[in-house]
C-alpha cells in the first residue's frame, strides 16, 4: 500500500493537485470570511461562523472533491493505465490507494480551512475565547460529509472514463445539496443528498429574527445534534465505498 | 463550410449524454425554488418576479458556469484526445471557422437551456395559481441570458484550448462564476464577461430593467465574444498543437 501511496504521489508530481486544491481552498477562505464585521457580530462572531460557515462549505467542498479526484483518476484514464497497474497490483488496492491519497488532501484542506477561520477570529477581535468543543464538532460534521462526497466522487472518477459525467453528477448534486438548505421547512429533502448533510450536521441556529426588529434581536444557540443521521452518513458512506470498490473490480479496464 | 463543420461537431457529441445534464439541472431550482418561494410567500410578494428569482439565481451564478464550463472542456478534450487536432487541423477550413463552430454548439446548447428554464418557470408558476405570466418579459430575459452565456461559452472555450487540463478550466470557471457574483453586486455587471449571464437575465432584480439601455448589453456583449474568438483563433493558428 505504501508503495502505492508513493506510485500516487510520483505520478501527481508536476500536475498542481495539491495547488489547485489549495487555490479552491484560498478561495474558499476568501469568500467565507469577507464581509462586514460590526460590533453586533464582533459580539457573537465564534457562533455567527458555526451558523454561516456550512453553506459556504455545502458549496465549495463538494466542487474541491470533483477536481482532485477527477484529476487524480484522469491520469489513468487518459493513459490507458488501469490495465498496467492492475497486472502489477489487486484492483481494489488500486481503489483504496488512490482514495487515500485524494481523500487526505480534501481533509488537510477542510483542516486549513477551519484553523485559518480561528486565526481570522483573534485577529478580527472577536470578544471571547474560542468555544473549542464546538469548533472540533464543527470539524468533524464538515469532514464526514465531505468524505462521504469524496466517496461518491471517486467512484464515478474511477468507473467512467469521461469525467464530465462525474462533473454533471457532482455539480447536479452539490445544487440538490444547497437548495435543500434554503428549505428548513422539509428536512427530510437534505437527509436524502450525502450534499445536504452540512445543513443535516449544522448544529448552530440563528433565533429572533423578525420582518421588523431584522438583526437587532437575532441571536444564536446551539440546537440538538442529529447524531442518527451522523451515524446514517457514516453508514451510508461505507456502504457507498464497498459498492464503489466491487464495481471497480469487476470492471473490464 | 460552417454548416458542414457544424455537422461534424453534432457527429463528435453523439451518443455523448451531456445534454442530459442540461435537461435535468434546470428542473432542481424549478421545484425547490417554487417550494421555497410558497414557503416564504409573505416576503416575496413580487409573484411572477419573486418566482423568477428563485429559479435563477444560484443557477446563474453557481451552476450555469461550471455547467457551461463543463461542457466547453469537453467539446475541447475530444479534440486533444488521441491527437485529433493534427487530423483537424490539416483540413482544407479556416481555423477561426473552426473555433466558431465550437461556439455556435456551446451557444446552441446554452439557448435550449434557457428555453428550458423559461418554460419550467411559466410550469411552475402556473402550477401554483399564478396567472398572466410576463411572456415578454421572459422572452427577453432568456434571449440576453443566451447572449450573456455566450460570452462565458466563447472564454471557456478559450481557456479550454489553451489548458489542457480538463479540470482546471472547470475550477476558474467556478470561479467566474463567484467573481461575477461579487462585479454585480458592486455595479461592474454590465461589463465583467462572467456576469454578463446573470446581468442579461435579471436574475436579482427581475422587476429593474437593465439601466445602461439593452443595446449597450448586446454591444458589450458582442465585442467580448469577438474579443476571445479573435484571440483564439490567432493563438490556434501560430501555435503547435
Amino acid at each position: 500500500m505504501i508503495k502505492l501511496l508513493k506510485c500516487e504521489y510520483r505520478k501527481t508530481k508536476g500536475r498542481y493537485i495539491f495547488l489547485t486544491a489549495l487555490l479552491v481552498t484560498a478561495v474558499q477562505i476568501v469568500w467565507a470570511l469577507y464581509g462586514k464585521y460590526t460590533d453586533t457580530v464582533l459580539m457573537n462572531g465564534w457562533m455567527t461562523f458555526l451558523y454561516q460557515l456550512p453553506l459556504v462549505n455545502a458549496i465549495f467542498l463538494p466542487l474541491l472533491s470533483i477536481i482532485v479526484s477527477s484529476r487524480l483518476c484522469d491520469i489513468e484514464h487518459k493513459g490507458v493505465i488501469f490495465k498496467q497497474l492492475s497486472v502489477i497490483s489487486e484492483k481494489g488496492k488500486i481503489f483504496d490507494a488512490k482514495f487515500i491519497y485524494g481523500v487526505s488532501i480534501v481533509i488537510f484542506c477542510n483542516i486549513i480551512s477551519w484553523a485559518s477561520t480561528i486565526i481570522f477570529g483573534y485577529i478580527i477581535g472577536f470578544s471571547s475565547d474560542v468555544p473549542i468543543n464546538l469548533y472540533l464538532l464543527y470539524l468533524l460534521f464538515t469532514i464526514a460529509p465531505t468524505v462521504a462526497v469524496y466517496i461518491f466522487q471517486h467512484t464515478l472518477s474511477m468507473l467512467f472514463k469521461n469525467q464530465a459525467v462525474t462533473f454533471f453528477a457532482g455539480i447536479i448534486g452539490t445544487f440538490c445539496g444547497l437548495f435543500s438548505m434554503f428549505l428548513p421547512n422539509i428536512p427530510l429533502l437534505r437527509k436524502l443528498f450525502i450534499w445536504g448533510y452540512y445543513g443535516v450536521l449544522q448544529f448552530v441556529g440563528m433565533f429572533g429574527w423578525t420582518k421588523e426588529t431584522r438583526m437587532a434581536d437575532v441571536y444564536f444557540a446551539v440546537m440538538d445534534i442529529d447524531w442518527l443521521f451522523f451515524a446514517i452518513l457514516i453508514a451510508a458512506s461505507v456502504v457507498m465505498y464497498i459498492i464503489g470498490r466491487i464495481l471497480f473490480c469487476r470492471k473490464e479496464v | 463550410m460552417i454548416f458542414k463543420l457544424l455537422k461534424a461537431e453534432r457527429m463528435k457529441l453523439k451518443r455523448a449524454p451531456v445534454w442530459l445534464a442540461f435537461f435535468i439541472m434546470p428542473i432542481i431550482p424549478a421545484l425547490l425554488g417554487t417550494i421555497n418561494y410558497l414557503g416564504n410567500i409573505e416576503i416575496l410578494q413580487s409573484e411572477w418576479y419573486s418566482l423568477w428569482t428563485q429559479h435563477t439565481l444560484f443557477t446563474c451564478y453557481f451552476f450555469l458556469p461550471i455547467m457551461l464550463g463543463v461542457y466547453c472542456a469537453y467539446i475541447m478534450r475530444i479534440e486533444y484526445n488521441n491527437h485529433n487536432w493534427n487530423k483537424i487541423l490539416t483540413m482544407p477550413v479556416s481555423r477561426n471557422l473552426i473555433f466558431i463552430s465550437k461556439l455556435i454548439t456551446v451557444s446552441f446548447m446554452v439557448l435550449i437551456s434557457e428555453i428550458w428554464i423559461g418554460a419550467l418557470f411559466v410550469i411552475s408558476g402556473t402550477a401554483v395559481g399564478m396567472s398572466a405570466p410576463p411572456y415578454g418579459s421572459i422572452v427577453v430575459w432568456c434571449l440576453f441570458g443566451t447572449l450573456g452565456g455566450m460570452v462565458m461559452a466563447s472564454i471557456q472555450l478559450m481557456l479550454s484550448l489553451f489548458i489542457k487540463s480538463f479540470a482546471l478550466p472547470i475550477g476558474i470557471a467556478f470561479a467566474g462564476g463567484l467573481s461575477g457574483l461579487l462585479f454585480l453586486a458592486k455595479g461592474f455587471g454590465h461589463i465583467w464577461p462572467y456576469s454578463l449571464m446573470a446581468y442579461g437575465m435579471n436574475s436579482n432584480s427581475p422587476q429593474r430593467m437593465i439601466e445602461s439601455g439593452y443595446t449597450g448589453f448586446v454591444v458589450v456583449c458582442v465585442v467580448f465574444i469577438a474579443f476571445f474568438t479573435i484571440i483564439s483563433s490567432v493563438i490556434l493558428s501560430k501555435r503547435d498543437v
